[in-house]
């Protein structure tokens, strides 16, 4: 049972997909319907059946822009804002022309999204300004749904092979990527002309506070596998300081979720049962209020749902428990917790990077295109911000049919065979020792230093510490980590992208020398926001040399302008009660 | 290179059809599972001849596996699942039978709408309802008599969904139905029409005994676009529960009711923050000049939710 | 450096009296995002091998006998 077996078989295809969650069955999909003749590939670590953030279907969409009840412009304004003004705005204003579209058709597919008496869909209101909230509280099928159309569409699904390095030809274009399979360490090597990397967020980057490496906030199947290999190939990474932190069920380490309980009158309190988030749009603000209310004497967090109705708890307890994290219902009730009673203790998540809830990602234009020609991106892990569910749909969608026609202009790449050689000895290197260091031995030390020396707020002196014990433990990973089995290699491999994650997010916070993007980017010797040298992106990436290296990029002028009063708006509306 | 090809092999339906006849239920179901995973339309004609499997669980996934396809040879497998003897079978089929998209399917359906079983009849309803076919809006209308509470209740969502004025006298007699489910669905199904009969008709649903009636009939109203209601969410707002006051106020907001302000200015001091919130945004949608000192009372009200309508609503009445 | 062997108490069970992997079904080992369950040599039946679980519950929710019981791992429980 997964012995290492020696072997390579090597396949050619016209678009690679590269991760099977949500935006790559989507590329995949748009992919080949634009163009039949294409021959696209589909490659997951897991199964694409039930893989990625939406396994088992989500509470519901969280940025959708309908018709009739927010409009694009608005939700620009609104991402804009809610990002500090570090935001190349055509992208997301691309999401928010397209991702109606795209809600109708994953209804035709048959995913389920709540609807009135009428058959239209129930859009709530959440947020202070615009209407974006759409419940899913029967969306445990979305997989399914996805994986039927994949079938019928006769996509090549690759599953159980996880990708461990991008190849790029002598032009520097992309010419296809290596992946090992998870059960018997096979490699594969799949020859592209384009390929668009979808492999989610970097959530197993901080520890959660459990200590339990898989407990994770995101899929801990997303070990920044993306991140890793988008840095390796050369593409440029924005904003990784702008880390994600979630607010989550103590303990439990998923969502509680306000989304959920907020059309329905529940809501975050402090000690006291009051509310007291003053910021409008989920942000970086928005944590970092969480984040003092945790420190303060009216901490810690709660979520309060025990001021509603019996009937409406009851419906909440139903989509909590029966959707997205479905073991919430379980954790309750091991800790003895009734919603129409206490409160439910809430906390912070670890950090991580993902664009989906913040904007830290591999830096993408408005078709999804990074720096790398041929090379894209779609959903948690590209940059465009604040993306979720819908955005990881649509862009991966806007991604494969920009791809297809991407290819028919060009021919493969030629790839490098010293390269493969060379990523083949790295992969194996492992399991050529008898013995030496566990893989999970060294993630846990790698993730647990990046909680003590790299979780907001910042200090300079420690990141920097962090560095040198990072350089220590890579030495350990490089030279003592071995494996038994094929299994353990995937985690090995898994350990060199969180390495990878772990080095760049103190690289990137090191540089950005202000704070912005609240506890995001909170840097306690940089306490002010400095928009006069920092009203930028920050764009990473590895030079010829093989160093990190990074870089101020101008923000796009903007689509959309933002009045000062506008930006205003938001400000005003955080002011403190004098009481 | 090799010849070897790493991708998912949906297997062949010949390929999984003997199996269906092993002797073993065990492995009868686990070929149903690779059908449904086929994707392959042929394999419907199979599932439904599998229904006739004396094993309960190989029956129970085939109504599961069914859920994979589409099309009207789906429905008519699914209508011979969802009579089964056996109630999880039964209860699979009807779960499948929803998730059905073609239009098409509707045609072996409709038979069933009249079963003797009010299960049966239910899960027809509930079927038809996303498939939105004219030809089940008579059915459904001589559902509404039906004795069975459920069956009621997805006949009205069907008429719902065809959003059809011819059928709104039909509706609203259903405002009057003994089930509060009942009541409650029909109260939403009336959200699409904009007449004031509609209007009317949900207005005297806010005096309806059961709460959550109310509370809809309240909300749906914002939707319904007329003003005849006004007064009945004005008395709404005495309601005993905050929820119900809370959508009565929300409506009054949206539909601009400035008679309403003086009624709405005490909701700015109750207990729940959720209605002191929705009290000023109302008063902000109203844009109510004789608002502003109440609103500037509560400036410093404890929720920051509250705090940020209020500041909301005093800019959009000094912005006048 | 000589490697130590440890217990750990695995969040996932599963009932062998209703498994039919020995059938052929292998459903919970295909969805499991982080594949941590595999069919045992010696019993035919499924087992969780891994403890590296996001209890997440495809398992469960996707086995056909009603087989899998997903538990909250005891570090978070
Ligand atoms: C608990 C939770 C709750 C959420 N709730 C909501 C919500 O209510 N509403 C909302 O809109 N959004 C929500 N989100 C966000 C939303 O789910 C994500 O933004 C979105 O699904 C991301 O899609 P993706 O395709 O980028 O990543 P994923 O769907 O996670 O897919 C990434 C895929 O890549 C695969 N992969 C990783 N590495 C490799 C590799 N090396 N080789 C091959 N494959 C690989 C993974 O196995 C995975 O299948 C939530 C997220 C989480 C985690
Ligand atoms: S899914 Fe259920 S029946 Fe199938 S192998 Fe797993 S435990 Fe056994
Ligand atoms: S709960 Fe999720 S991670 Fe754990 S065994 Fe089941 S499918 Fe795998």
């Amino acid at each position: 049972m997964d012995e290492i077996t020696e072997g390579t078989s090597q396949v050619d295809c016209d678009i690679l997909v590269i991760g099977g969650g949500t935006a790559g069955p989507m590329a995949a999909y748009k992919a080949k319907k634009k163009n039949p003749d294409a021959k696209v590939i589909l490659l997951e670590k897991a199964n694409v059946k039930r893989s990625g953030a939406i396994s088992m279907g989500m509470d519901g969409l969280n940025n959708a822009v309908i018709p009739g009840h927010s409009t694009p412009e608005q939700y620009v304004k609104e991402i804009t804002v809610a990002n500090d003004g570090i935001v190349d705005q055509a992208a997301v204003l691309k999401y928010a022309e397209n991702c109606y579209e795209i809600i109708q058709e994953l209804d035709n597919f048959g995913i389920r999204f709540q609807k009135d008496e009428n058959g239209d869909f129930d859009v709530k209101k959440v947020h202070h300004i615009g209407t974006y909230v759409l419940p899913m509280p029967n969306g445990d099928t979305v997989k399914k749904a996805l994986y039927r159309q994949l079938k019928r569409a006769r996509l090549l699904i690759s599953n159980r092979y996880m990708a461990t390095r991008l190849l790029t030809g002598k032009d520097g274009r992309i010419a296809g990527a290596i992946a090992v399979n998870t059960r018997n360490a096979e490699f594969l090597v799949v020859r592209a002309k384009a390929v668009i990397l979808c492999m989610g967020a970097a959530g197993r980057l901080g520890l959660p506070t459990s200590g339990y490496l898989y407990g994770t906030y995101e899929n801990a199947a997303n070990s920044g596998d993306g991140y890793a290999m988008a840095y390796h190939a050369g593409a440029g990474l924005a904003n990784l300081e702008c880390f994600q932190i979630n607010p989550l069920i103590k303990d439990y380490n998923g969502p509680a979720c306000a989304y959920v309980a907020g059309p329905f009158g529940g809501y975050t309190a402090n000690n006291e049962g009051m509310r007291f988030i003053e910021c409008d749009y989920w942000s970086g603000q928005m944590m970092q209020e969480f984040y003092n209310e945790l420190q303060s004497g009216k901490g810690p967090v709660f979520l309060k749902l025990n001021h509603l109705a019996d009937e409406t708890i009851s419906e909440i307890e139903t989509i909590l428990h029966e959707v997205e994290r479905p073991t919430r219902g379980r954790f309750q009730v091991n800790r003895h917790n009734d919603y129409r009673h206490g409160m439910i203790e809430m906390h912070i998540s670890e950090i991580g990077f993902c664009s989906g809830h913040s904007a830290s990602g591999v830096y993408v234009d408005d078709n999804a295109c990074t720096t790398v020609p041929g090379l894209y991106a779609a959903g948690d892990m590209a940059s465009v911000p604040h993306n979720y569910m819908l955005g990881a749909f649509t862009n991966g969608a806007v991604a494969g049919e920009h791809a297809v026609d991407f290819v028919n202009e060009v021919d493969f790449a030629d790839i490098d065979e010293d390269f493969i050689a060379a990523e083949k000895k790295r992969v194996l290197a492992p399991t050529l020792r008898d013995d030496g260091i566990p893989p999970n031995q060294i993630e846990y030390k790698t993730r647990r230093l990046v909680n003590d020396y790299l979780q907001p707020p910042k200090v300079t002196r420690k990141m920097q510490l962090a560095q040198d014990r990072f350089a220590e433990t890579r030495e350990a990973m490089e030279n003592e980590m071995a494996v038994t089995n094929a299994h353990e290699l995937m985690r090995s491999l898994e350990v060199a992208s969180i390495m990878d994650c772990a080095d760049m997010a103190a690289f990137a916070s090191l540089f950005r020398t202000e704070s912005r993007w609240g506890l995001y980017h909170n840097r306690a010797d940089y306490p002010e926001r400095d928009n006069e040298n920092w009203f930028c992106h920050s764009i990473l990436s590895k030079d010829d040399a093989g160093q990190m290296t990074i870089r101020k990029k101008e923000v796009d002028p903007y689509v959309i302008p933002i009045d000062e009063d506008e930006k205003d708006a938001y400000d005003k509306q955080r002011i403190k009660a004098q009481a | 290179m090799s010849a070897f090809e790493p991708f998912e092999q949906f297997d062949e339906v010949e390929d999984i059809v003997d199996r269906l006849d092993d002797p073993d239920p065990g492995t009868r179901r686990v070929a149903v599972m690779d059908l449904a995973d086929s994707a392959d339309p042929s394999a419907v004609t199979y599932l439904k001849k599998a229904l006739g499997d004396e094993a309960r669980e190989v029956r129970l996934q085939v109504a599961l596996a069914l859920a994979e396809f589409d099309g009207p040879e789906t429905a008519d497998a699914l209508v011979v699942a969802v009579v089964d003897e056996d109630a999880g079978v039964a209860q699979a089929a009807a779960d499948s039978m929803a998730e059905l998209k073609d239009p098409a399917a509707a045609d072996p359906i409709l038979p069933f709408v009249t079963h003797e079983s009010a299960f049966v009849r239910a899960a027809s309803l509930r079927a038809l309802r996303e498939l939105k076919r004219t030809e089940s809006l008579k059915p459904a209308l001589d559902a509404f008599s039906d004795e069975d509470a459920t069956v009621r209740s997805e006949a009205i969502s069907v008429v719902g969904y065809l959003k059809t004025e011819d059928a709104l006298p039909a509706l609203m007699s259903m405002l009057k139905d003994v089930e509060p489910a009942v009541r409650r669905t029909a109260a939403g199904a009336l959200g699409f029409s904009v007449t004031t009969a509609a209007a009317e008709a949900l207005a005297q649903s806010l005096t309806d005994s059961d709460w959550q009636v109310r509370e809809i009939a309240a909300e749906t109203l914002c939707k319904v676009q007329s003003t005849v209601a006004a007064p009945a969410l004005r008395a709404a707002l005495t309601d005993e529960y905050w929820q119900v006051r809370q959508k009565s106020i929300r409506s009054l907001g949206k539909l601009g009711v400035a008679e309403a302000v003086p009624e709405i200015i005490p909701s700015l001091d109750h207990d729940i923050s959720n209605l002191r919130k929705e009290a000023a945004a109302a008063l902000g949608e109203i844009e109510a000049p004789e608002a502003v000192p109440a609103l500037e009372a509560h400036l410093d009200d404890p929720d920051p939710d509250v705090r940020k309508n209020i500041r909301w609503a005093l800019g959009r009445i000094r912005s006048e | 450096m000589p490697l130590a062997q440890q217990s750990s108490s695995v969040p996932v069970v599963v009932d062998d009296d209703k498994c039919i992997a020995d059938k052929g079904c292998t459903v919970c080992v295909d969805v499991c995002p982080l594949d941590v369950l595999r069919i045992s040599d010696q019993t035919g039946k499924a087992f969780m091998k891994y403890d590296e679980c996001w209890y997440c519950m495809p398992c469960e929710a996707d086995c056909p006998t009603g087989a899998v019981s997903v538990h909250i791992p005891f570090l978070l429980r």
